[in-house]
């Protein structure tokens, strides 16, 4: 302890600038991530406006039970854990593949075109992308359906079809998120000593073996940062686009509720605020153990890619 | 080594930038509402000191004005552009009466169910605020966001007291205290069709009295107007059991739990769920056979827009009274008519608009004597609600008002406020609005059918839990199937065990004994 201690004392005496540098940073963690961790309370306490967060009186686990009394907990949990795995999935590999891409453009212009066009959709707002799909699937006016009926095949009612929505929400999510998350590779990918690739092209490396060999290798480790990060909010449901792109339509419900958006509904009339904490302390706590459990694994497979 | 270095340092630098954008994303709301509490419990303390000593005052007997207080009130609503004209004009004359200025904060129709009940738990400090039953005035009251108003009403807003009925009264008491001040304006829950004779086709019989005739007019604009879609439904759910229920003089228990009905014209009623209902097979049949002729969209549950009858998207819209008035103005050449298909008018709750005074108040006295001068004092009260005269609002012969620029100012968002006197009436409303309204002020009778059960407020607290879950489960199965999406037999089965699930029978149970504790005292 004294020992630790020791090393810390000197250790900051050494590095005086950079943790005064550090500090603002600290601080604004501590106040915004840590100070409002006391609210956890909350899910345990019937809260009243009068008394506030600490002097409500406790409930138990009384607040957790609409969660899980009627059998849809299980549900959610399952639909949101792989929702986020599905586009995890999809989401990263497409922005690797578009990183690298966009990365053996050499025309400058072009390049830069590209990637505003691809990173566009990330400013456009769910609600906004809510009424495109309305525009594309509903059954009446809905723009595929209209194809259809012109091409003489029977419509689909896509709203009553509830199978075929993983697949829209996945393509949408992907469509909106590829841009953004490119940049963070295609940052990782610029960082590549381009000596390398001369190298390897000197040596009649084609393009393809030089990504195989070269790029992939060389930000192996911010793909496993990206998706460890990412895995760290495998049960938040991205509330905007589930809520904007699905609405109210109770048929698709079980193939797209996620907590999130059931929570929303089933307090929207009711608002308790222990209830919604409790909803926020389950997703937190899961979330926690999850990502305990995958940074152990990675650390145990290679520790310099561990988050911690 | 050197290459190792790189990447952990790459790595740490890309955590922590995900970090901080974490951190602004999905951080923001819960710690901003836990920081301000801490502050909650000193500006309490504080609300608390001062109101002793205005306590001590008020024995005095009349308000003490000497002192310029600066008062704030919530509103539900988005800000309109000309607030700023409307409060200056306002506070002049506020200032002479009784040398207090208002400002109004506005929570916008996008954020308003996290941050109006949010409002209460701040700790913010501000006087009076908009509530209403479907901003869950019960339950904010009952869990503490209110100041009591058992002294305050009566010694300050005399005159407001003075005007209430007694059923007002009952409804903004909430465990023996009053928590609000009920609205003065006497509205009705007349419900039904407003509808478009114009876009019928020559064989319609120009009838619309029951359920049939809704049908046989959209079979009519079906025909002549394929291009319109006959009844409005958008993604807020259908309101056609409503109607229906209320058809047949039956009531629902609470108006987020429509669900549960009662039958008003009996002596005991008896609460049941939707799926007990013994007509519910016929309206399941019908609303199939309406979804099968097309009578709206295949995917109006995902559809948001909300104005397809007055954008002329659609044909017939089942809503209240003061809706078809808005659409007569919005649109007068379209010749908007409405029906009423509510067997036994009754009054809404006059809780349905009211006005808080929050708990961390500093001078809920003033606060009172605002409102008692704002629902009494014509001059004021137009100042208040419909701005500045000339320049947001004008006035006709007869005393109705005409917005100059809705985008600028319409009319204040503290629907509380109005009253049976000083309200005015659109100009351009027919006359109808009026006598069709006073024909049903003239047949309620206080204390029989429903108006018999206009103060019953469900308080759902003992079943919280099966309340929200049921909720979830009429909006997944009951919307689709009362909108004829899912099969009639299977989908009312379905949708009856998922209720049972959730946890319904302790709910009407609950409710069934509150109804019989409510009608034993009425008895009295």
């Amino acid at each position: 302890m004294s020992r630790h201690f020791k090393s810390f004392s000197e250790e900051f005496k050494k590095h005086k600038a950079l943790f005064a540098m550090a500090a603002p940073a600290f601080v604004l963690v501590l106040i915004m991530q840590y100070l409002p961790m006391t609210g956890l309370v909350l899910a345990f306490k019937s809260y009243r406006y009068d008394k506030g967060v600490f002097g409500s009186a406790w409930n138990g686990f009384e607040n957790f039970r609409y969660l899980f009394s009627s059998g849809t907990g299980w549900l959610i949990t399952k639909n949101t854990i792989l929702y986020n795995l599905l586009n995890l999935f999809t989401s990263q590999l497409l922005a690797i593949i578009v990183a690298i891409m966009i990365s053996e453009i050499h025309l400058k212009y072009f390049k830069k075109f590209t990637q505003s066009v691809i990173l566009l959709p990330y400013f456009i707002s769910w609600v906004v992308v809510g009424v495109f799909i309305f525009g594309l699937f509903n059954y009446e006016t809905g723009m595929i359906d209209g194809i259809m009926k012109a091409a003489g095949q029977q419509p689909v009612n896509f709203y009553s079809t509830p199978a075929i929505w993983p697949v829209i929400i996945c393509v949408f999510n992907s469509w909106k998120w590829v841009g953004y998350n490119s940049v963070i590779y295609i940052a990782a990918i610029t960082g590549v000593d381009s000596e390398i690739h001369e190298a390897a092209a000197i040596d009649g490396a084609t393009i393809f073996q030089r990504i195989k060999y070269i790029t992939i290798p060389s930000i192996r480790p911010t793909i496993i940062t990206m998706i460890l990060l990412q895995v760290g909010r495998i049960l938040r449901g991205d509330f905007e686009m589930f809520y904007q792109i699905v609405g109210n339509n109770g048929q698709l419900f079980n193939a797209t509720d996620v907590i999130d958006t059931y929570v929303f509904r089933s307090l929207l009339q009711n608002a308790d605020i222990g209830m919604t904490a409790a909803a926020t302390f389950y997703q937190s706590v899961l979330c926690f153990v999850i990502i305990m459990i995958v940074n152990g694994i990675v650390k145990h497979i290679d520790a310099d890619y561990a988050l911690f | 080594m050197l290459k190792k270095g790189k990447t952990r340092m790459l790595s740490l630098a890309l955590t922590a930038a995900m970090t901080v954008g974490c951190m602004a994303g999905c951080g923001s709301s819960s710690s901003s509402a836990t920081a301000t509490s801490a502050a909650a419990s000193s500006t309490a303390a504080a609300g608390a000191a001062s109101s002793a000593s205005a306590g001590a005052s008020a024995t005095a007997g009349k308000l003490d004005t000497s002192k310029e207080v600066d008062l704030v009130m919530y509103v539900v609503s988005d800000r309109p552009a000309g607030q700023d004209v409307v409060d200056e004009n306002l506070n002049k004359l506020l200032k002479e009466k009784l040398n207090c200025t208002l400002k109004i904060n506005w929570i916008g129709w996008a954020e308003y169910a996290n941050k109006y009940p949010l409002l209460f738990s701040s700790g913010e400090q501000f006087d009076m605020a908009y509530s209403a039953t479907w901003l869950n005035f019960a339950n904010l009251a009952r869990k503490g966001a209110f100041k009591s108003l058992n002294d305050l009403w009566p010694t300050y807003a005399p005159d407001n007291f003075a005007m209430q009925s007694d059923a007002a009264k009952q409804q903004a008491t909430i465990d023996g205290q009053y928590y609000c001040v009920p609205t003065l304006l006497s509205t009705y829950t007349a419900y039904g069709p407003m509808y478009r004779p114009d876009l019928a086709g020559s064989d319609w019989d120009g009838k619309m009295e029951t359920f049939d005739d809704i049908e046989k007019y959209c079979d009519s604009v079906k025909a002549a107007h394929p291009e319109v879609e006959p009844i409005d439904m958008y993604s807020s759910g259908p309101e056609t059991f409503l109607l229906w229920e209320e058809n047949k003089g039956m009531e629902y228990v609470d108006n987020g739990a429509r669900f549960m009905w009662y039958d008003t014209s009996a002596a005991n009623p008896k609460v049941i769920a939707s799926y007990d209902e013994p007509t519910v097979t016929d309206f399941l049949t019908m609303m199939d056979r309406w979804c099968q002729k097309g009578f709206w969209s295949m995917s109006a549950l995902s559809d948001t827009d909300s104005t397809k009858t007055q954008n002329g998207k659609a044909a017939l819209k089942i809503h209240n009274i003061d809706t078809w008035a808005g659409l007569t103005v919005q649109q007068p050449t379209w010749n908007f008519k409405y029906a009423n298909m509510v067997k036994d008018v009754a009054h809404l709750p006059y809780t349905q608009d009211c006005m808080v005074i929050s708990n961390t108040s500093q001078n809920p006295e003033r606060a009172m004597a605002l409102w008692n001068l704002l629902t009494t004092d014509q001059e004021v009260y137009d100042a208040f609600y419909y701005g500045v005269l000339g320049t947001t609002y004008t006035l006709n012969d007869s005393g109705q008002f005409t917005i100059t620029d809705p985008n600028l100012y319409s009319t204040s968002a503290m629907w509380a406020v109005r009253t049976n006197k000083l309200n005015r009436n659109q100009a351009g409303v027919p006359e109808e609005y009026n006598t069709v309204r006073q024909d049903w002020e003239s047949k309620i009778k206080a204390g029989q059918g429903a108006e018999k059960y206009t103060s019953f407020v469900f308080d759902s607290t003992n079943v919280t839990t099966e309340l929200a879950a049921c909720q979830n489960v009429e909006q997944q199965y009951w919307w689709p199937l009362a909108l004829g999406y899912t099969d009639a037999t299977s989908g009312l089965a379905d949708y009856k065990a998922k209720m049972q699930a959730a946890g319904i029978d302790k709910v009407v149970a609950e409710a069934q004994k509150q109804l019989d504790a409510y009608v034993a005292a009425q008895g009295k």
